[in-house]
């Protein structure tokens, strides 16, 4: 592979800097020159970018685009195991961003992977989300279709989707709240809302993969997510990928 | 001029660049913007080096290092320029300098 000419030395410089780390024993010293690096680093990256642009009026759709990166994250442990591969997915119908009823049996015939998110809006969903949608292609070319559900109002949903860019459905298990979240075993009574889980349902209707991940700032391995996907699509049963605690009844 | 070194490291004069400019991804499995910076790099056919750092505690180090003391992910180095959890369109304009898009 070819490229066109790079800064070399700063390659160099860099490199250089890097084998230096483990040769300088803790200290304060050490922390110091840490922190000057990083602030070499920001400055330049500032410079480059010209600082953050100005926003006469108010905020625009960039900015509340990315107010995901300063907002308080979910955080916790998982509180429960997902269904298991070989279960029938329970059926549900929900209204998505645009009021419009939404079965399971719609997918009938097409693959689904139903991502239950605790909420739209916060830190790790939108990063989630957005990179389903980035991949919209690649679950295209596996004849796959992507739904999120999670407790928000479908008011919410919409907004929400229009600043992300999402284009796949997004389903409002809003009343009564998160009934199908516990249908699937990945309700959270505590926090009022879902674990952050993975359902591959294949075109039968039956679960061939579940996961649900072991903290709720953990998206799940999307590496992982395509071999599934891949499996299913072979005919191959995926399995389960569940936290430690048993199905809940 | 002479090049004083105590050190393992290669004094410049003999270092071997590589002939693309290295990209490097310092992330977790489990990081929604890691797996978007690492399949947007694929997207683009630029070779990187993906580096986990909860299996890697010493480039877990490094990257504190790097960071100032942040253990931040994904920090991503393109040909020298450390990217602190960068936009995508941050990355772009990286691997542009790079000539790497």
């Amino acid at each position: 592979m070819e490229g066109k000419p790079y800064a070399r030395r700063l390659v160099e410089l860099e490199e250089r800097f890097g084998e230096l780390e483990p040769r300088i024993p803790d200290c304060s010293e050490k922390e110091a020159l840490s922190v000057l690096h990083g602030m070499v680093q920001e400055l330049w990256r500032n410079l480059r970018s010209g600082g953050p642009a100005p926003s006469p009026g108010g905020l625009n759709v960039e900015d509340i685009a990315d107010l995901h990166r300063t907002a308080p994250p979910t955080e916790g442990e998982a509180e429960s195991a997902p269904l298991p591969a070989g279960t029938r997915a329970p059926h549900f119908t929900l209204s998505d961003a645009n009021a419009r009823q939404v079965s399971l049996s719609d997918f009938a015939g097409r693959s689904v992977v139903l991502v239950f998110y605790p909420l739209d809006w916060s830190p790790t969903c939108s990063d989630q989300l957005s990179l389903y949608q980035t991949e919209q292609d690649e679950f295209d070319r596996r004849g796959v279709q992507v739904v999120g559900i999670s407790v928000d109002s479908l008011y919410s949903h919409r907004a929400w989707a229009a600043v992300r860019r999402l284009s796949f459905p997004l389903l409002a298990d809003f009343k009564p709240k998160g009934e199908v979240a516990r249908r699937y075993h990945v309700w959270r009574t505590g926090d009022g809302f879902s674990e952050r889980a993975l359902y591959v349902i294949d075109e039968d209707g039956t679960i061939q993969y579940s996961h649900v991940s072991p903290k709720l700032d953990h998206v799940p391995d999307i590496y992982e997510l395509y071999r599934v996907l891949d499996r299913v699509s072979a005919g191959e049963s995926a399995g389960s990928a569940s936290s430690g605690r048993p199905p809940q009844n | 001029m002479s090049i004083h070194h105590t050190g393992p490291y290669v004094p410049y004069a003999v270092r071997h660049a590589p002939a693309v400019a290295p990209v490097d991804v310092y992330g977790t499995i489990w990081c929604a913007a890691t797996q978007a910076v690492r399949r947007h790099l694929e997207r683009h056919g630029v070779l990187y080096r993906y580096v986990d750092i909860e299996c890697d505690p010493a480039a877990a180090a490094r990257l504190r290092w790097t960071t100032g003391g942040y253990l931040s992910h994904p920090t991503v180095s393109v040909a020298g320029e450390v990217l602190v959890e960068p936009s995508l369109n941050e990355l772009d304009g990286a691997l542009g300098r790079a000539g790497l898009i």
